[in-house]
C-alpha cells in the first residue's frame, strides 16, 4: 500500500533542492496552523496586570508560571474538569458499546438494507443542528433531565454520531464472511461473534471513535450550556465562560484557563495519531 | 474465538436476526427520538406561542408574519449566507490544497499533517477566547503580526465588515476533517489515471483539472454539502464570544445565535422554531445550488450511472 499519490512533477531543479523548498513550503504552512496555539501559550506566560506590549513578544520576560494556579483560585477548576472528565468517560464506553453494535449489525445484514439504513444515517447527518436544539431541549425537559449531568451522555446511547456507526460498519464489512461463519457453525450468536471477534480485529476503529467521542464531550460547550444550571454541575469550557465573565481583559488569565482545557486534547490527539499510523501503516490518515 | 470472557452473554436463545435487531436498536431508536422526531417537531412548534412552561398555543401564522417584519432576523439571515458564501469555498479550496501538499509520503509528513489538524480538535470555547485576544486591534497578536511587514490592521470586531471576515478567518483554521476526506479522496484515484496522463505527457496542472479533480468531485460534493450545514451553526460560540453577542449592529448576529437567544433568553419557543424552519429552507436552497453549480462543470459523475 503507497500513500504517494502524486506522481512528482518534473523540474529542472536537482531533487534536493526541490525536496529543501517543499519542507520549507511544509514548515510555513505548519507554522501558520500552529500561531494561534503558540500565541495561547505565550500568552498564558505574561505576568497579568502588566502594560500589554505593543509588539510581539514571543518570549514573555518574566515567564510568569503563576496564571495556572490563579485560574484555580478564580474558578473551581479541578470540579469543572471532574464534571468534564465523568461525563466523557461515561460517554466513551457507551458509544464504543452502542456504535460499533450498530456497525456490526449493519455488517451482518442483506446488502438492501444495509444501503437504506447508511442512507438513512447519512440523511440524518444533513439536518442543521441549530434547528433541532429546541425540540432536543423540551425533549430533555420532559424527562425531566435539565441540570443533572446526564442529560450531556444522552447521545453516547445512539452512538453519539452516525459517523462513528458508519466508522465501525466500513471496519466490519472488509473482514471476510469466512471468519464470522466458522464460529456460527459452533453455535454462536451475534452477541458472542461481536465481543469475540468483530470487536477484537476492529482495534484501530475503536481506538479512533474513543479518542473522537472524548475530545467531543470534553469540548462541548453548547450542551452544557443549554442544559446546565448549577455552578456545581458545569464542565469545562462553561468554566471558561465563567472565566471570561469574571474579567474579559485578563488575557494571561484566560489564555492560561484555555491552554488547561486544551492540552488534554491534544496530548490524547498525538499519542492517539501515533498509535494509529501504527497500525494502519500506509494507508493511515496520519501515517506515513 | 469464543473468549470465557463472553460466555455470560446469551443465556437466552433469540434468534440471530433478533440479536441483530437488539444491537440495532439503540442506535436507530436514538436516531428517531433525539434527531428525526426533534428535526419534525419544529413544524407543529413554528406554528405556536410557547414558552416551554405552559402547553402551547396555536397562533397560525403570526410567528410567520413577525419574521417579515424582524429587521433582526433579516440581517441574521443575510450574515448566515454571506458567511456560508464566503467560508464554504475558502474551506473546501483550502482543504484540498493541504491535501495536495500533504498527500505525498515523506520525511516528517505526519508531524505536518498533524500540526494542520491540531486547530481542528482546540476546543470552540478556548479557539473562541483565544481568537477574542488575537483579534484584539492595539494588542492582538494578528495586528502586530501584521504591523511587522507594515501592514494596517483593521479594528477587526468594531466594524461591520472586518467582523464577518474575521469569523470566517478564525474558522478557516479548522479544516482537518475536509484534510482527512481530502486526502483519503486523493489517496484512492487510480494509479492508471496518472499514469495514462504521464505517458500523454500532461502538465502536473493538467494533470489535477484533467484526471484528480473528476475523480474526487463526487467526494467533494458530499464534503461541500457537509461543511455548508457544519458552517451553519460553527459560527455560534464564536458570535457569541468573539462577537460578544453577535455585534457589531448586529453583524455577526448568525441565524443559530438569533434562535438561541429568542428561544433560550427571551423563552419564544414557537417564534425560533419558525427560524428553524428558515434555515432548513436555506439549507436546501443552497445545497440545491451547490448542486446544480458542481454539475454544470460536469465534474466526475461519470462513474455514478
Amino acid at each position: 500500500m503507497s500513500t504517494d499519490t502524486l506522481p512528482r512533477p518534473p523540474t529542472e531543479r536537482g531533487p534536493r533542492l526541490g525536496l529543501i523548498m517543499r519542507h520549507l513550503v511544509l514548515i510555513a504552512v505548519a507554522t501558520l496552523f500552529l500561531l494561534p496555539l503558540v500565541w495561547m501559550v505565550t500568552t498564558s506566560l505574561r505576568q497579568a496586570g502588566q502594560p500589554l506590549p505593543r509588539s510581539i513578544d514571543w518570549i514573555p520576560q518574566p515567564i510568569a508560571w503563576g496564571n495556572y494556579p490563579k485560574v484555580f483560585d478564580l474558578i473551581d477548576f479541578a470540579r469543572f474538569a471532574a464534571n468534564s472528565l465523568l461525563v466523557a468517560l461515561s460517554a466513551v464506553p457507551l458509544t464504543v458499546v452502542t456504535a460499533s453494535w450498530a456497525g456490526f449489525a449493519l455488517s451482518q445484514i442483506s446488502q438492501r438494507w444495509r444501503l437504506r439504513l447508511t442512507v438513512l444515517s447519512f440523511a440524518t447527518l444533513m439536518v442543521p443542528l441549530a434547528a433541532v436544539w429546541l425540540p432536543r431541549f423540551i425533549l430533555i425537559k420532559e424527562v425531566g433531565l435539565i441540570d443533572h449531568r446526564a442529560a450531556l451522555v444522552v447521545p453516547a446511547l445512539m452512538g453519539t454520531s452516525p459517523f462513528y456507526v458508519m466508522l465501525f460498519l466500513w471496519t466490519f464489512v472488509r473482514v471476510p464472511g469466512e471468519v464470522y461463519e466458522a464460529a456460527r457453525l459452533d453455535g454462536a450468536g451475534a452477541f458472542r461473534i461481536w465481543a469475540g471477534i468483530a470487536l477484537p480485529l476492529a482495534r484501530p476503529t475503536t481506538v479512533a471513535v474513543a479518542v473522537l467521542t472524548f475530545v467531543y464531550y470534553w469540548s462541548s460547550f453548547n450542551e452544557p450550556l443549554f442544559y446546565i444550571q448549577s455552578t456545581s454541575k458545569m464542565t469545562l469550557p462553561l468554566g471558561l465562560h465563567a472565566l471570561l465573565q469574571l474579567d474579559r481583559t485578563n488575557w494571561p488569565i484566560l489564555m492560561a484557563g484555555a491552554v488547561m482545557v486544551t492540552a488534554p486534547v491534544v496530548v490524547l490527539f498525538i499519542v492517539a495519531q501515533r498509535a494509529l499510523s501504527q497500525e494502519y501503516r500506509g494507508g493511515g490518515w496520519f501515517g506515513r | 474465538m469464543a473468549s470465557p470472557t463472553t460466555r455470560w452473554l446469551p443465556r437466552l436463545r433469540l434468534s440471530y436476526r433478533a440479536q441483530l435487531a437488539l444491537m440495532l436498536a439503540p442506535f436507530l431508536l436514538g436516531l428517531l427520538i433525539f434527531t428525526v422526531l426533534p428535526a419534525l417537531a419544529g413544524l407543529p412548534l413554528a406554528f405556536t406561542d410557547y414558552n416551554a412552561l405552559e402547553p402551547p398555543v396555536f397562533n397560525g401564522l403570526a410567528n410567520f408574519s413577525e419574521l417579515l417584519r424582524d429587521e433582526v432576523f433579516h440581517k441574521s439571515l443575510g450574515n448566515s449566507l454571506i458567511f456560508i458564501a464566503l467560508a464554504t469555498p475558502l474551506r473546501l479550496v483550502g482543504a484540498l490544497g493541504l491535501a495536495l501538499l500533504l498527500a505525498r509520503r515523506g520525511r516528517g509528513i505526519g508531524a505536518y499533517r498533524a500540526a494542520v489538524y491540531l486547530p481542528t480538535v482546540v476546543p470552540d470555547f478556548a479557539w473562541a477566547i483565544v481568537w477574542l485576544w488575537i483579534l484584539n486591534p492595539i494588542y492582538g497578536p494578528f495586528n502586530q503580526f501584521l504591523a511587522l511587514f507594515g501592514l494596517p490592521g483593521p479594528a477587526w470586531m468594531v466594524q461591520e465588515t472586518s467582523a464577518r471576515i474575521a469569523i470566517v478567518i478564525m474558522l478557516s483554521w479548522q479544516i482537518g476533517e475536509g484534510l482527512v476526506v481530502c486526502l483519503a479522496a486523493l489517496r484512492d484515484v487510480p494509479r492508471e489515471l496518472y499514469e495514462q496522463v504521464a505517458i500523454d505527457g500532461g502538465s502536473a496542472w493538467r494533470t489535477f483539472w484533467g484526471v484528480v479533480l473528476p475523480a474526487i468531485a463526487p467526494v467533494l460534493l458530499v464534503f461541500l454539502f457537509r461543511d455548508t450545514i457544519h458552517s451553519l451553526q460553527a459560527n455560534f460560540v464564536a458570535s457569541l464570544i468573539v462577537g460578544r453577542g453577535g455585534g457589531p449592529n448586529y453583524a455577526t448576529t448568525f441565524l443559530p445565535l438569533y434562535i438561541y437567544t429568542n428561544a433560550f433568553s427571551y423563552l419564544r419557543f414557537g417564534y425560533a422554531a419558525a427560524m428553524t424552519l428558515t434555515l432548513y429552507a436555506i439549507t436546501a436552497a443552497v445545497l440545491y445550488l451547490q448542486y446544480r453549480v458542481v454539475v454544470r462543470w460536469r465534474l466526475g459523475f461519470r462513474d455514478v450511472d
